[in-house]
């Protein structure tokens, strides 16, 4: 039978869930730090005696969360890592270690070869050494579970957390190997990934960015203003002239929305266009991104109606008087860029090809939670 | 142009002892002429002020890349050139360090020094037509725009230069009026870089005027020079597009949907004769900034009642599933069948020949221009900077947008691109269909009247 939640976490959700749906929470690492923190209320609050009732309080939240807004897929990628994380806390505190442990390597034959081949679950260090006592569906005292397993859970989820706060740092370690010296790195829109992992770059290279506008937001006036004042020389160009540049180019540097199980992504309205003609000129795309960006979902058949479409008057506003009604207008607010196109995502666990990213979706997340 | 010299330039350690610029391996020759212009500029102002020790405020990124202090880049008007400047400055600087890390700044910066940005149009020296200098105005506020559309007013302008000229006594109309007409051309080349179309027909008129005939009375030879010239435009460009407007508008069926990009006089035509012939299309019409021309062609087409679409550039990967044919049009087209247009062409045709929708470039035989270029650095224009046509949408705060240049940060808007031939399907001139291969035949097509 279903648990209800209590009011307070149930508060927290409806909360979310209504900013949400008004696209109050602006950009990806918002919502999944707004996420954290309301799973972390839920969880907290939450009575359950069995860990199957814990999950099904999540991923009603979760499914609550993604009704809300559908094209925000951060969202539920937290609960998918949560519940993941949540899940190996669970087995660790029950079983002990033996399910993490590595095969033994002292005989080499095909089948341990292909076992060692498996993706291996993300290791979440266990912390359950007092768990021992854990006793599920105890008659006498329902909430002893629950506070039994509860610290370990907080733990699982502040390290979500942790995660969150870290992505720009991480995504940057590795700057200054990517980047060259007089390099003229070609970039779009406003990504703060992009925006960390240039900056970390310029304290030990000198390079040259060159950033396109993107309209119709002309987030790319943000995005030069931000590394100007960083000190990296910046140019600032429409997006008509991006073939036009593109000889010069040597990097292309994008952000990505969400990163789909294919290897594609979702990114900001032009970046397909900046990757197919960094694709014609054989210069090489970099998706700097955080894994909490990693989504279980296909875009198979390129809908149109995946996208998320913004307001059109910034395209052709009301002062255009009588061609708003006899004209229609288009702005789709993501574009979808297939993996053919991207070159290596570089994300806060390390650089990954587009071909391996349905390894790292198995990794982060459990098979049963891609749908809610 | 460039405002005076604000600050004391000084060479970082203190004056130079022998006091001349001698280290700088670059003649005045290799100098672009923005940074010779600097040079002279530096020069003087180190002339006219008296030197003091202290050096200039040091470019942020340069004091941290460097422990010289450098000189303090010059208020210029343009920036690049500035930096540019500051290469062969600091090639005199005393220390190697200094000139590396800003040799390193300044490579980037340098890559689009040759652009050149456009000059405000000078008082008019020399007695200039009044026509030439309105339309010289015209051309530099962009108020006429367009390959035909520049070719056809500038001509229009040297009818009126021709009628009102006289020949000096001792002279030949055929040799002085070319000599008359040059200081006009000129001042229309510092008002607006010269079109490539603007190019062919004045060298026509340049072949007409030398062609002349002695004997004939002043009038009836500048009578048969503005002749001449209305045939050119009659038979070049008004005949050649209805011509281009029939054998294009073929091309569309009934439930077409047509894309096309920016705003070509060319494709405004052929559309609007389609239309005309009560062919059922509709139309999705693709802009950008810098100049975002496709809203006039949106109100023209939607007031003649075709079904418009309008989108801004990078919203183009959405909607090019749709498409079942683009129309382009052309500021010139080169002899291995590259076409120079628009900035953002080259970004269409690429994204539809990906998506296997057929290309189809619209161009006049006389936009044709001998030689090949390779890509878009060889030959562009730039755009002044901010918000000259309205480009920016209401809704967004001016404080959101980034309009002048700053430390760091430069804008460039380039006026056009080069679309390789391989993007290209067909290019629809007057003289017939052609892959963009064959473009070097449009001469031997004309018989050689190019």
């Amino acid at each position: 039978m279903a648990p209800e939640l209590q009011t307070a976490g149930h508060r927290a959700v409806e909360v979310l869930a209504g900013k949400l749906r008004r696209r109050q929470v602006v950009g990806s690492r918002e919502a999944a730090l707004e996420t954290v923190l309301v799973l972390r209320q839920v969880v907290s609050r939450a009575r359950f005696s069995n860990i199957n009732q814990l999950v099904g309080i999540i991923r009603d939240v979760g499914r609550r969360l993604s009704e809300a807004q559908p094209k925000e897929h951060t969202v539920g990628n937290i609960v998918r890592k949560v519940l993941h994380n949540i899940r190996e806390e669970y087995n660790t505190a029950t079983r002990g270690t033996a399910a993490a442990a590595a095969p033994v390597r002292n005989v080499y034959s095909i089948s341990k070869f292909v076992l060692q081949g498996q993706p291996r679950k993300q290791h979440v260090a266990p912390r359950s050494e007092a768990t021992a006592s854990l006793k599920e569906n105890d008659p006498n005292d329902p909430d002893s579970f629950a506070r039994g397993i509860k610290p370990v859970l907080m733990e699982a989820i502040q390290d979500v957390l942790d995660e969150l706060e870290t992505v720009y740092d991480n995504v940057s370690k590795n700057a200054k190997d990517h980047i060259h010296s007089d390099e003229i790195i070609l970039t779009i829109g406003h990504s703060k990934t992009v925006e960390a992992f240039l900056k970390a770059a310029a304290h030990n290279r000198n390079f040259t960015v060159i950033v396109a506008e993107t309209g119709p937001s002309y987030s790319g006036h943000e995005m030069a203003r931000a590394l100007s004042a960083a000190g990296i020389s910046t140019f600032l160009v429409p997006d008509s002239s991006i073939y036009a540049i593109m000889s010069r180019v040597n990097k292309v540097l994008l952000g990505a929305h969400a990163i789909l199980a294919n290897g594609g992504m979702f990114a900001i309205c032009g970046s397909l266009l900046a990757a197919t003609a960094a694709r014609t000129h054989s210069t090489p795309v970099v998706v700097c991104a955080g894994q909490f960006k990693l989504t279980p979902l296909w875009n198979l058949y390129h809908d149109y109606g995946a996208l998320d479409f913004a307001d059109p008057s910034s395209v052709l506003g009301f002062e255009e008087g009588d061609l708003v009604d006899k004209v229609d207008v288009v702005n789709p607010y993501y574009d979808y860029v297939g993996p053919e196109l991207v070159d290596v995502f570089i994300t806060n666990d390390g650089d990954h090809p587009p071909s391996s990213v349905y390894r790292l979706i198995k990794e982060s997340y459990d098979d049963e939670d891609h749908e809610f | 142009m460039s405002p005076g010299p604000s600050l004391p330039v000084q060479p970082p350690n203190g004056p130079q002892p022998n006091g001349e610029p001698s280290s700088g391996p670059r003649s005045q020759k290799s100098m672009t002429k923005a940074e010779r212009r600097e040079l002279q500029e530096r020069q003087r102002a180190a002339k006219a002020a008296k030197p003091t020790a202290a050096p200039g405020a040091p470019n942020a990124k340069q004091a941290a890349k460097s422990n010289q202090p450098t000189a303090a880049p010059k208020k210029g008007p343009d920036s690049g050139a500035a930096a540019a400047a500051k290469t062969p400055k600091d090639a005199k600087a005393a220390t190697a360090v200094a000139s590396e890390g800003v040799a390193g700044k300044a490579h980037g910066l340098r890559i689009f020094s040759h652009f050149g940005l456009p000059k405000p149009v000078s008082a008019a020296k020399g007695d200039i037509h009044p026509a030439v200098v309105r339309l010289a105005l015209q051309f530099s506020n962009f108020k006429i725009t367009g390959a035909n559309a520049r070719c056809i007013a500038t001509l229009t302008a040297f009818k009126t230069v021709i009628q009102d000229y006289a020949t000096p006594p001792n002279n030949t109309l055929s040799r002085h009026l070319m000599t008359h007409l040059s200081p006009q051309i000129s001042h229309l080349v510092a008002a607006r870089p010269m079109s490539v179309t603007m190019g062919n027909a004045i060298r026509q008129l340049k072949l007409e005027i030398s062609g002349s005939d002695i004997d004939l009375p002043e009038q009836d030879a500048k009578d048969a020079l503005c002749q001449k010239i209305d045939n050119y435009i009659r038979d070049r460009i008004i005949i050649a597009d209805q011509v281009i407007e029939e054998t294009a508008g073929n091309k569309i069926k009934d439930g077409d949907v047509v894309l096309t990009y920016a705003r070509s006089s060319v494709v405004e035509k052929v559309l609007l004769g389609a239309h005309s012939e009560g062919r059922q299309f509709s139309v999705i019409i693709v802009d950008s900034r810098p100049m975002l021309e496709g809203k006039r062609l949106l109100s023209v087409l939607s007031s003649a009642g075709i079904q418009c679409t309008y989108l801004l550039l990078p919203a183009l990967g959405s909607v090019i599933s749709e498409v079942s044919t683009v129309f382009l049009g052309a500021h010139s087209i080169h002899s291995n069948g590259a076409v120079y247009a628009r900035a953002g062409t080259a970004l269409v045709a690429m994204l539809a020949k990906q998506h296997s929708v057929p290309v189809v470039v619209c161009c006049e035989t006389y936009k044709f221009s001998e030689g090949v270029q390779l890509d878009s650095f060889t030959k562009n224009e730039l755009a002044p900077v901010g918000d000259l046509f309205s480009s920016f949408p209401l809704t967004k705060p001016r404080e959101a947008l980034t309009l002048h240049k700053g430390p760091n940060l430069e804008i460039l808007n380039p006026l056009y691109d080069l679309t390789p031939p391989t993007s290209i399907t067909a290019v629809v001139t007057e003289v017939g269909v052609i892959p963009p291969n064959s473009i070097s035949s449009i001469p031997l097509a004309l018989g050689r009247l190019l």
